[in-house]
């Protein structure tokens, strides 16, 4: 089975440090609604998670699925590995 | 390291069948006396934060049992 770069590891680590500022700004702003900075704060981190995920998504393919990703030709969404084999 | 811990002394019987216990301690984490979370803390970066837990640093807390020796790799 074909062995995955150190880079990939680097990259999907990246993405979920972004994805757990997210959702720490998330429960954040859902006591804060109206603080402008955490909000842009919010929005930095998403713009920045797109593109992690295109960084991503361009060399190692989908990460999910139901047309949150764009797939690759062959249908390759099935292929390993799988978040849990990472 | 960690100041989140406090100590109660239980009383000790003299009739108690094993050695009494003086001193126990329990944790208390930052956010009991934080109350409403006040805007613009200080954060981590998003790395320390994946590690620590926490994206603000006054949240901190590295819940260490008493008998635990804090490990170097914290983020303090």
């Amino acid at each position: 089975m074909k062995q995955l770069p150190q880079e990939f590891y680097a990259t999907m680590e990246q993405l979920q440090a972004v994805d757990f500022v997210l959702v720490e700004l998330t429960l954040y702003l859902d006591t804060h609604p109206d603080d402008y900075e955490a909000i842009n704060q919010f929005n930095q981190f998403a713009k920045e998670r797109k593109r992690l995920k295109k960084v991503i998504e361009s060399t190692y393919g989908p990460l999910q699925q139901y047309g949150n990703s764009y797939s690759g030709y062959p249908w390759n969404w099935n292929d390993g590995p799988w978040p849990w084999q990472l | 390291m960690s100041t989140h811990r406090r100590v109660w002394y239980p009383y000790a019987s003299p009739f108690d069948p094993c050695p009494p216990i003086t001193a126990k301690t329990y944790s208390t984490p930052p956010n009991l006396f934080l109350g409403f979370q006040p805007p613009n803390l200080e954060q981590f970066t998003p790395m320390q934060a994946l590690r620590t837990g926490t994206l603000w640093k006054v949240f901190y807390d590295p819940w260490y049992s008493p008998y635990e020796a804090p490990r170097d790799g914290d983020h303090i």
